[in-house]
């Protein structure tokens, strides 16, 4: 018998060394492999379910996307073209300073000639007729007071 | 270790070659360890059966935390255990253990090794099966009682004191055959 001291060391060398047989390989590798491609279809299945819903996912992007840049150019197109224009400003307040070079051009540069006309027109319509015999020095020191 | 992870990389990706590898390499070091634990060829073949075809299924999402030996190893000892429980009642012949071969490569060796290693078996099924477990796991299998705790349930003060006390009792055995 053994020596009992070191049990320990007796168990370890006992250690059973047991081979399997060749129909218990094939069963094993068989069921293994089975159970192995069963689970690589689901995963297969699962994949494309996956890829499928990713791409469902993109159309719906795009489609929601598309229906908003759509949204946007009708709203933008039904206010850009048929905008009514701006009424000119003028663009001085007082006659004399209506008809002077910088007021005219500021006018012009504004609204173009429409613009210029209508500073006019206001500049007329304030100063009102007058006779021809004024000049525009005398008309404009009436109309500003200076 | 490397070579594992290299296996289960490959398993993962569905490679039945790297299975079949995984299978060569650990297939007689698990039956060794079911037919210890359960003292039952039949029933260990089918406790590596199920392991293995447990293990198969897990392909694609298999992660290897520690060492693929003791993985396979802690999957065995707790099917084994499972039919352990399942068969309890019911005492279990120790001639039932059978072809067990020693690593001796002479035939004189052979022999030897075969009567040690019978006896030994002989030894370990006078254990309870809980301190026979964490013996071949801690002596046979070399894994260490923080890990056979996990795989138990137990804390590792349960685990060593299942295997001094399972010592104790072979040791006390021994000495009985010896003084005989």
């Amino acid at each position: 018998m053994k020596r009992t001291e070191n049990i320990e060391e007796y168990i370890r060398r006992g250690k059973p060394t047991v081979t399997t047989g060749e129909s218990m390989d094939k069963r094993i590798v068989d069921d293994s492999f089975a159970v192995m491609d069963e689970r690589l279809a689901v995963a297969k299945r699962s994949s494309a379910g996956a890829i499928l819903s990713r791409k469902t996912m993109r159309l719906a992007a795009a489609a929601a996307v598309t229906i908003i840049v759509a949204a946007l150019l009708l709203t933008l197109g039904r206010h850009t073209p048929n905008h009514p224009a701006r009424p000119p400003q003028l663009a001085a307040r007082s006659p004399a300073t209506m008809v002077s070079m910088m007021s005219l051009r500021i006018a012009y540069q504004r609204g173009g000639w429409e613009a210029l006309d209508s500073q006019f027109r206001t500049t007329l319509g304030q100063l009102g007729p007058g006779p021809s015999s004024l000049s525009m020095r005398q008309l404009l020191e009436g109309s500003n007071g200076s | 270790m490397i070579d594992d992870k290299i296996l289960v990389w490959r398993f993962n990706r569905g490679s039945k070659d790297a299975l079949c590898r995984i299978y060569e390499k650990y297939k007689d070091d698990l039956l060794g360890l079911a037919v210890t634990l359960l003292q039952d060829r039949s029933i260990a073949e089918d406790v590596v059966h199920d392991v293995f075809v447990s293990f198969a299924s897990a392909t694609g999402t298999f992660r290897l935390s520690g060492s693929l030996r003791g993985y396979l190893s802690t999957c065995v000892a707790n099917c084994a255990r499972d039919r352990n429980r399942l068969r309890a009642g019911r005492n279990v012949g120790l001639d039932s253990a059978e072809a067990k071969n020693s690593d001796c490569t002479g035939p004189l060796e052979s022999a030897a090794g075969r009567e040690e290693s019978g006896r030994m078996d002989d030894l370990l099924a006078r254990l309870p099966y809980e301190q026979r477990e964490v013996i071949v796991l801690h002596l046979h299998h070399e894994m260490r009682f923080r890990r056979i705790a996990e795989t138990l349930g137990v804390s590792i003060n349960t685990a060593q004191s299942r295997y001094r006390y399972g010592l104790d009792k072979l040791r006390s055995i021994v000495n009985g055959m010896v003084t005989e």
